[in-house]
């Protein structure tokens, strides 16, 4: 999924600032999921606001839903009006989400309410790590179904570097895994160890953020 | 000035058994006249956007009261409670509200006399520091 975590309040408090009706829209898909979007924190984040409005005398009015996927067209309908009726929307999307309610209303001022983190896995209840970085073209089959790109900090694909010790990187040896002791832990275990003494070629970095936006197009599924 | 209301979150293992028992006592009844008892399965199941909405909607504070540490009927329900107390308390402090309008603690359901305790200090805390 895609995760996420709430901007700090301070934040969210200036982006509203001066505004009078504000809709918080949630997402019930991956920041649902990673608890930092859905709605239950549609809910919180307006019960804060509305607290604080009171104790600081703001007049902001806050309306709030949350729809199915905010990067998907169709789940707009439901809160046309909502979205209408408000001077701005508080997406609590991840970044898709936020810019593409902007597109399917161009009138209206489109705001974030979460930082965008990464693409990663429920590792166990309340955390989330990175597992995949979108490059475009995977090569986890060649390393034993580990990614280098993403669990190597320096997405090294000819590794470890000096930087690995005792299974740790060095760019944060409490909180970080080597990547590449994964890779060789796990290929050894599959007994698959004995691919790894192949060279990796450079990889073509263009299939992913180094090419610009990226776009698919499934002619089959085009009307 | 008018009687400020609190709400009181109520495991239905202990602290419900224990208000059930105070409030069925004369003498109790006049010291729980300002309490709104919700019954909750665990008081982990006190969830961060109820509180805040309890507060919204004009009460002046929300207790909540569990099983006693490592004697909870689901095992860390009430260690549960205890993280999303301490995340709705975060939330008022970054809404310039005392967080101490939340409270946690925790009794068995024989503790009726406690509760009416905790109720009272409470209430007094309410009464002295919050603002209308």
């Amino acid at each position: 999924m895609i995760t996420a975590v709430r901007k700090p309040f301070d934040e969210i408090a200036a982006l509203l600032a001066g505004r009078r009706k504000v809709l918080i829209l949630g997402c019930g898909t991956c920041v649902t999921v990673c608890m930092a979007g859905g709605e239950k924190e549609v809910a919180i984040l307006a019960s804060t606001l509305r607290l604080a409005g009171k104790k600081q005398g703001w007049s902001l009015e806050i309306d709030e839903a949350t729809i199915e996927r905010q990067c998907d067209r169709e789940f707009f309908d439901a809160v046309r009006e909502k979205v209408a009726a408000a001077d701005a929307v508080l997406s609590m999307a991840c970044g898709v989400g936020v810019q593409f309610l902007g597109e399917v209303f161009p009138e209206t001022q489109v705001l974030p309410g979460l930082d965008t983190k990464f693409y990663g896995a429920t590792v166990s209840q309340g955390v989330w790590a990175e597992r995949c970085s979108g490059c475009g073209s995977c090569v986890v089959g060649e390393f034993g179904g580990v990614c280098p790109v993403t669990r190597c900090s320096k997405s090294l694909l000819n590794g470890p570097c000096g930087g690995s010790q005792k299974g740790k990187c060095e760019v944060d040896p409490e909180n970080i895994d080597c990547g590449w002791q994964l890779i060789y832990d796990r290929m050894k275990a599959l007994g698959i160890l004995d691919k790894l003494a192949a060279i990796t070629p450079v990889k073509d970095w263009s299939t992913g953020r180094h090419g610009g936006p990226g776009k698919i197009v499934k002619e089959d599924a085009v009307l | 000035m008018a009687e400020r209301r609190i709400t009181a979150l109520l495991c239905e293992n202990s602290a419900w058994k224990a208000y059930l028992d105070a409030a069925s006592a004369g003498a109790a009844a006049s010291a729980l006249g300002r309490i709104d008892p919700v019954k909750l399965p665990c008081s982990g199941k006190a969830e961060v956007g109820l509180i805040l909405k309890i507060l919204e909607q004009g009460s002046a504070g929300v207790l909540v009261l569990g099983c006693p540490k490592d004697n909870c009927t689901f095992i860390r329900g009430n260690y549960r409670a205890e993280k999303r107390i301490g995340a709705a308390r975060a939330a008022l402090r970054e809404a310039g509200w005392d967080e101490n309008v939340v409270r946690l603690d925790f009794i068995s359901s024989l503790d009726g006399h406690r509760l009416l305790d905790i109720v009272g200090s409470f209430e007094r805390y309410i009464d002295d520091h919050s603002s209308p």
